[in-house]
């Protein structure tokens, strides 16, 4: 029943919502390294993927859309970095705020430019390398591959070098590495700025790569779904790449499964379409309750640096 | 009347000992509110409206019709403590949303099915306490962050209400929403001296007493304050500051159900299926308990605050087309503002050394 056909289509599936993920995990990695915890991975998502989508419409350049999309996020990197390491805020209430300050915001400037309340016109969008295979056609999105590398470089950076060990200086403790010559405060918002930039990367995707609009509920809950990815991945680069394809792939089969379940039995589901979507979620509570085993996490997470 | 006396020296006597903290947390919650404002001003500007016209819709027609706003605020009282407590034990529980949906449906079917209000409430409660202390033993015995947890229960809570109020349970007669609850299982609302006060608005009020009674003034409570302070201090007065999470999470999800049967009850009497009437309020209620400084008094009133703005916000877009979401983002201001105190801090001892310096 299940053809050959089906797996290339779920694994495109799978590869194609793999990528927001995995580049928020990797982001949010380096991010914690450093001893701030950004928990607006959600509304960096919301927020870059509608500007993305801004741009795309008025210039017609996605490519430019992805840009700006990705600076948007470097930006809500530096709010939120500012609020972390200079202003000692309270690093998950600032999160909590910046998730609905950037649903907001985004709605409302949809209203304004489109007066639509649910989703945006349709954009262009960038293309995916095919390849023909099982009678059907492997979509492989090129940054998915940039993905696994930029994840692959990050862990080599974070462990093997310097600059990487400064960083994670910071995550475990702050005065020790300000002793040592490192200026905590600047290297937690560079930090932060780096992860939201790769966060808004990852939202300009979703709209200008992938789905080719912005909707009301774009982000879905994968800015969380990234937050659990770091935690399963013990905050280990290349275990988000496992997480992020794991998480990709009950994604996909939420969308899978209720086609293909309709085809076999030759049945109409309606609001069963609803329970399928629960999968991806599902998924990520059993496996972050069941399969993840005890983690370490930088030992200063979320509290701020305060000099005497 | 000696004790009556006491009472209140004493009462004026902890006011007095804490009038500088409490002079500072209205300071932090104006600024907040301003720095809210102001941002909203600027983006409505940018996006071509008229900030001040705005604000006179939002304030002028949020406010005026006092029992209505009294009544959309009742389920918002009940979110925002069931972001408090936890927070005041050191959890931060944002699956009031999904804990209210849990109490909103319990509370409609156990309404719809027996007709019987008070069971209703009672099984909405135990229904969100439930999924409270789900949470809470997922963080306390596999160690797992109560966000991640939280956020994706409200997804699957979501689609699973959606799937119930589309298909089992839907109203054959009126599709777009569930089957309803019947008039005698309805909350009424009372005629208080020209003001229609909403039956279910007193029951909120009075489950934000209990609540404030039982995190200040029982030991439960004082344990739960300890151990979100600093959970070693509790281990070391031999408190468990684990217990602690759970207790919180129960109350919290408890409060969160109570809100979403009162919600039902007294006020929507169905839910329909773009789930319009239910979405939302755990997320505001979580800025509404942090603007009330999770104190269930606070939160009262900054949710009465909130929920003038919810209703200002609809008449903003029904008579100058402006976006209803305004009000999404001025509370995302509002509560990215609140995050910071520790800056308000140093701004006044700034302002204060300059004083002496001059």
């Amino acid at each position: 029943m299940i053809t050959g056909a089906d797996i290339v289509n779920l694994l495109s599936s799978t590869l194609i919502s793999m990528v927001p993920i995995l580049l928020a995990s990797v982001g949010e990695i380096i991010t914690e390294k450093s001893g701030v915890v950004n928990i607006g991975l959600e509304g960096i998502f919301i927020i870059s993927s509608f500007a993305a989508t801004v741009v795309a419409y008025y210039t017609g350049d996605p490519l430019l859309a992805l840009f700006v999309g990705t600076l948007v996020g470097s930006l809500s990197g530096l709010l939120h970095g500012v609020i972390s390491a200079y202003l000692n805020g309270d690093q998950i209430i600032a999160g909590v705020g910046f998730n609905s300050f950037s649903y907001g915001l985004a709605l409302m400037i949809m209203v304004a430019l489109w007066q639509s309340y649910g989703s945006s016109p349709t954009v262009k969008t960038l293309p995916m390398i095919l390849i023909p295979m099982a009678g059907t056609t492997l979509y492989i999105p090129p940054l998915a591959i940039a993905a696994f590398i930029i994840a692959i470089l990050v862990h080599y950076w974070l462990n093997k070098t310097r600059s990487g060990l400064k960083v994670r200086a910071c995550g475990e403790d702050p005065r020790s590495a300000e002793s040592m010559g490192i200026n905590v405060r600047r290297t937690r918002l560079y930090a932060t700025i780096l992860g939201a930039t790769l966060t808004g990367l990852g939202g300009a995707y979703l709209t200008v790569w992938w789905i080719g609009q912005f909707t009301k509920f774009i982000s879905a809950g994968r800015g969380f779904i990234a937050l659990a990815n770091v935690a399963f991945s013990n905050w280990n680069p290349l275990l988000a790449i496992l997480g992020a394809l794991i998480f990709g792939f009950f994604s996909a089969l939420s969308i899978f499964l209720p086609l293909k379940l309709q085809q076999i039995y030759h049945v109409q589901y309606t609001a069963q379409i609803y329970l399928f979507n629960t999968i991806p979620y599902i998924a990520t509570l059993v496996i972050v309750a069941f399969i993840m085993k005890r983690v370490r996490m930088p030992r200063v997470l979320g509290k701020p640096y305060i000099k005497e | 009347m000696p004790s009556k006396n006491r009472l209140f020296q004493k009462l004026r006597a902890r006011f007095k000992a804490r009038a500088q903290d409490y002079g500072m947390a209205a300071l932090e919650v104006f600024l907040s509110a301003a720095i809210g404002f102001l941002a909203g001003a600027i983006a409505l500007l940018v996006l071509g409206y008229d900030p001040l016209k705005v604000y006179e819709v939002l304030f002028s027609w949020g406010y005026t019709d006092v029992g209505y706003l009294l009544l959309k605020s009742t389920p918002l009282i009940l979110t925002a403590i069931a972001f408090s407590i936890p927070a005041l034990a050191g959890v931060f529980n944002i699956g009031g949303e999904s804990q209210l949906y849990v109490g909103a449906l319990l509370g409609l079917l156990v309404a719809y099915y027996i007709h019987n209000a008070p069971l209703a409430i009672i099984v909405a409660i135990l229904g969100g306490a439930g999924l409270g202390l789900f949470i809470a033993l997922l963080r306390v015995y596999r160690g797992i962050n109560e966000v991640i947890t939280a956020i994706m229960v409200n997804w699957i809570m979501y689609w699973l209400l959606a799937y119930l109020v589309t298909g089992p349970f839907n109203n054959p007669k009126l599709p777009q929403q569930s089957v309803p609850v019947p008039k005698s299982a309805q909350i009424p609302v009372f005629n208080i001296g020209g003001v229609n006060i909403a039956g279910s608005f007193i029951l909120a009020v009075i489950g934000a007493l209990v609540i404030y009674y039982i995190v200040f003034y029982t030991e439960t409570g004082y344990i739960m304050r300890v151990s979100g302070l600093s959970p070693a201090t509790a281990k070391y007065a031999g408190f468990s500051p684990e217990k602690a999470i759970l207790t919180s999470m129960l109350i919290g999800g408890a409060a969160a159900g109570f809100g979403g049967a009162l919600l039902v009850l007294g006020d929507v009497h169905s839910i329909d299926t773009t789930l319009s009437a239910v979405y939302g309020l755990g997320f505001t209620g979580i800025g509404i308990g942090l603007l009330g400084r999770n104190n269930p008094i606070g939160i009262i009133f900054a949710a009465i605050f909130f929920s003038g703005l919810l209703i200002g916000g609809q008449y903003v877009e029904l008579f100058l087309n402006a976006p209803p979401n305004l009000s999404d983002f001025l509370i995302g201001v509002i509560v990215i503002a609140l995050s910071i105190p520790y800056a308000y801090r140093f701004i006044i001892s700034w302002i204060k050394r300059r004083r002496m310096a001059k």
